[in-house]
C-alpha cells in the first residue's frame, strides 16, 4: 500500500560523493600547501644563505686584500657593512634573520635576510660583519605559489566534479538500471525481475542475490496464493454435500417447527461458510490475474441496473438508495470484477446503515463514490480494507467485501479511498482520460 | 427422464441421485472418466451432469467426446472449479450450462429443467402446475386460461417454484437466483418474505390451486392443493 520514498535529505550518489570530495580536497590541499610552503621557504632560505655565507667568504678574503674595506660601517652601493667590536671573546658563528627594511624603489618595506657573523682582521680586532639580501623575488615566488594552489584546488574540484559524474554514469550504470528494474517489479505480477549485467562484480553479486531472493519471495507468494485458492476448492465440494445433504434431509422429514428452526440454522452457517469460501477464492483468482478479458465498462448503466436490483433490500431495511450522475464514467476492465466492485461497495453501503438511512452513489467522469449513513464514528481507515476486519460483529458480513473491492481496485491500478464526514464514504479514482 | 450423474465424490454422487429420483427421474451414475465415456457411448439420455475434474480424464473431453459422437443431450457442466476459462471453454465445447459447486438442489434443478426444456423442438415451451400455466419465453402465466398480471420479481419467484414443485426451496437459493449472486451476504432475507406474501396473494385472488407455504427456518414450498 505504501511505496519507499526517498528522505527529504537524500541526495543523489553523485553529490554526496562530490560533497565529501570538496571538503576533504580543501582539507588535503590546505595541508599540503601549508607543508610545501614551508619546504619551499626552507629551501629558499637555504639558498639565500648559501649565496649570504659565500658572500661573507668573498668580503673576508677581499677585505685581507683590502684593508679600506673594513671601514664600511653602512650599507652602501655594497650589500654588507663591517662595524669594528670592542675587544672580547665573541660568538664566531653565523646568524642568520629575516626582516623588513625600507626599498627606495617601491617606495616600501620589503622583507630581506640578514646574516650576522664576527671575524677578526689580520691584527685580530674583532669586527661585525652584516650581509644582507632582498627577498623581494622569493615573497612574490610564494605569492605565485598560493595562487598556483588555489587555481590547482578549483581545477582539480571541477575536473573531478566532472570526472565523478562521468565515472559515476558509467560506473553506476548497471546499478540504476538495477534499481529501475527493481522500482518497477511487483511480487505476484508473474512478471520475472531479471538484474541487467554489470561490469562490476558487485553488482553483479548484487542483482543475482536479488534475483534469487525476488525469486524465492515469487515462489513462497504463488504457493501461499496457491495453498488459499487449493484449499478452497477442496472445501467445495464436501460444502455442497452437506448443504445438500441437509437440504434433503429437511425435504423428507416432517420434522416439527422447533427442529426445522435448528436445521434452517446449521443451513444458513453452512451458507456463509461457501460465501466465505466464495469470497476467499474470488480474492486469490484477482490476486491470480485470472480476469483477463477486458470491455469498456459503462458505470452510469452499471449503477442504474444494480440500485434498480439492489431497491427490494433497500426498501425491506428502510433505506434510500440515491444515484447521482454528474458525469459519465466507462473504464476498461473486467465486466465481471466491475459488477463485484460496485456490488460490494453497495453492499457494504447497505449493511452497515440503519433503518431510514441513505445511500448515495455519485458518479463523475474519474470517480465513484458511495456513501453511507451508518455508526456515527469515523472506521479505521488503515484496516477498513484489511481482510476479515470487522467494526462490528455482523454475523452476514464475511469481512471480505471491502478486501475484494480493494483487490480489484489494486489490480487496475485505481485509487480507492475512505472518509468520514457524518457520512462513510469510499471513493475511488480512475485515471482521466487522455 | 433420464439423467446420467458422472461425478467422482461418492457423497455428491448418491445426494444428487436422491434428489433427482424424488422428481421422477431415471438416474444412472459414473464415478470416473472411463465408466462415464462407456455409459455416454451405449446408451442415451435427456441431460448428462458432468463434473470437471475426474479420475483418469477431465469432464471436458467428455463433452467433446459427445460433441464427436453428435449426440444431441442436454449437458451440464458441475465443477469445483469456477473457473472463468473452463466455463468459457464448457460452454464452447457445447455444454448448455455451468454450475458451480457447491449448489443448492433447487438451484440444480431449475438448471436441469431449463436445459432440458431448450433442447427439446416439441413447441410445448411451457411450465404448468395444476391450472396454472407459465411461459418463460414470454413471461407470462395464467391461472385457469386467465391472465395474471405479476411484476418481475413476482414471475421470477413463481417460475423457481413451479419447476420444483412440492420440494423445498432454500431461502438463500431462491434469493440467488431471483435476485442474483450479490444478494449472497446482504442480510437474513426476510425481504424475501414481502415479496412472497404479494405472490401469495395474488395466486389465491386467481384461484390458483397452488399455495407457497413458509417452511419455518429453511424456505418455502410450493405446494398443489
Amino acid at each position: 500500500m505504501s511505496s519507499i520514498q526517498p528522505s527529504k535529505k537524500s541526495v543523489s550518489l553523485q553529490y554526496y560523493t562530490l560533497r565529501y570530495l570538496i571538503v576533504a580536497l580543501l582539507v588535503i590541499i590546505a595541508v599540503w600547501a601549508g607543508l610545501f610552503y614551508a619546504v619551499i621557504l626552507d629551501e629558499v632560505y637555504d639558498n639565500i644563505d648559501d649565496g649570504l655565507k659565500n658572500s661573507k667568504i668573498l668580503i673576508e678574503r677581499e677585505a685581507y686584500a683590502h684593508p679600506e674595506l673594513f671601514n664600511t660601517p653602512e650599507f652602501g652601493i655594497n650589500q654588507f657593512k663591517i662595524q669594528p667590536l670592542p675587544k672580547g671573546t665573541y660568538d664566531f658563528s653565523d646568524k642568520f634573520t629575516s626582516t623588513f627594511e625600507f626599498m627606495e624603489y617601491d617606495d616600501d618595506d620589503e622583507p630581506i635576510r640578514l646574516l650576522e657573523t664576527v671575524f677578526n682582521d689580520p691584527q685580530g680586532n674583532p669586527y661585525k660583519l652584516t650581509i644582507r639580501a632582498s627577498m623581494v623575488e622569493e615573497d612574490e615566488l610564494l605569492e605565485d605559489l598560493l595562487t598556483a594552489l588555489v587555481a590547482l584546488y578549483i581545477m582539480l574540484v571541477i575536473s573531478i566534479a566532472l570526472l565523478n559524474r562521468y565515472i559515476l554514469r558509467k560506473v553506476w550504470k548497471s546499478f540504476y538500471e538495477l534499481l529501475g528494474n527493481l522500482k518497477s517489479y511487483k511480487l505476484g505480477t508473474g512478471r520475472n525481475f531479471t538484474a541487467p549485467d554489470s561490469p562490476v562484480s558487485e553488482f553483479k553479486v548484487l542483482g543475482n542475490e536479488l534475483e534469487d531472493l525476488l525469486k524465492r519471495s515469487e515462489a513462497i507468494y504463488s504457493s501461499q496464493k496457491q495453498f488459499i485458492e487449493n484449499a478452497s476448492h477442496e472445501l467445495q465440494t464436501p460444502l455442497a454435500i452437506s448443504l445438500n445433504k441437509l437440504e434433503l434431509f429437511a425435504e423428507n422429514n416432517n420434522l416439527p417447527d422447533e427442529q426445522m428452526m435448528e436445521i434452517g440454522k446449521v443451513s444458513d452457517t453452512l451458507n456463509r461458510l461457501v460465501r466465505l469460501n466464495k469470497s476467499l477464492l474470488l480474492l486469490s483468482k484477482i490476486e491470480n490475474r485470472q480476469y483477463a478479458d477486458e470491455d469498456a465498462v459503462n458505470f452510469n448503466t452499471l449503477i442504474t441496473q444494480l440500485a434498480e436490483d439492489f431497491e427490494d433490500l433497500a426498501e425491506f431495511r428502510e433505506i434510500k438508495i440515491n444515484v447521482v450522475a454528474q458525469g459519465d464514467l466507462s473504464f476498461n476492465m473486467n465486466k465481471g470484477l466491475a459488477l463485484t466492485l460496485v456490488t460490494n461497495l453497495l453492499k457494504n453501503a447497505l449493511v452497515h446503515n440503519h433503518a431510514g438511512g441513505v445511500v448515495n452513489i455519485v458518479i463523475n467522469q474519474n470517480s465513484l463514490s458511495v456513501q453511507n449513513t451508518g455508526a456515527n464514528a469515523p472506521l479505521d481507515e488503515r484496516k477498513v480494507f484489511d481482510r476479515f476486519y470487522r467494526s462490528s460483529t455482523n454475523e452476514q458480513s464475511t469481512g471480505l467485501g471491502l478486501s475484494i473491492v480493494w483487490s480489484i481496485a489494486n489490480s487496475y491500478k485505481l485509487a480507492v479511498n475512505y472518509s468520514f464526514n457524518g457520512n462513510h464514504a469510499f471513493t475511488i479514482t480512475f485515471p482521466t482520460k487522455k | 427422464m433420464k439423467i446420467l450423474i458422472v461425478e467422482d465424490e461418492q457423497g455428491l454422487r448418491e445426494v444428487i441421485r436422491e434428489s433427482l429420483e424424488k422428481e421422477k427421474y431415471i438416474v444412472e451414475t459414473a464415478h470416473d472418466y472411463i465408466t462415464g465415456l462407456e455409459k455416454i457411448g451405449s446408451y442415451d439420455y435427456d441431460c448428462i451432469l458432468i463434473d470437471i475434474m475426474l479420475p483418469n480424464g477431465s469432464g471436458l473431453n467428455l463433452v467433446r467426446e459427445l460433441k464427436q459422437l453428435q449426440k444431441k443431450e442436454a449437458v451440464i457442466i458441475i465443477s469445483a472449479k469456477d473457473s472463468v476459462d473452463d466455463k468459457v471453454e464448457g460452454l464452447d465445447l457445447g455444454a448448455d450450462d455451468y454450475l458451480a459447486k457447491p449448489f443448492h438442489l433447487a438451484e440444480l434443478h431449475a438448471r436441469i429443467k431449463s436445459a432440458i426444456r431448450r433442447k427439446s423442438h416439441d413447441g410445448d415451451t411451457f411450465v404448468t402446475l395444476e391450472n396454472i400455466k407459465l411461459s418463460p419465453e414470454l413471461r407470462s402465466v395464467t391461472v385457469n386460461g386467465t391472465d395474471l398480471t405479476l411484476n418481475r420479481k413476482e414471475f421470477d419467484l413463481l417460475y423457481y417454484f413451479m419447476i420444483n414443485p412440492n420440494r423445498l426451496v432454500n431461502k438463500t437459493a431462491l434469493a440467488e437466483s431471483v435476485w442474483g449472486d450479490y444478494i449472497d451476504q446482504a442480510d437474513n432475507l426476510d425481504f424475501v418474505y414481502s415479496q412472497i406474501k404479494n405472490l401469495r396473494k395474488k395466486m389465491k385472488d386467481a384461484g390458483a390451486e397452488a399455495d407457497i407455504q413458509a417452511v419455518y427456518g429453511m424456505g418455502y414450498k410450493l405446494t398443489t392443493s
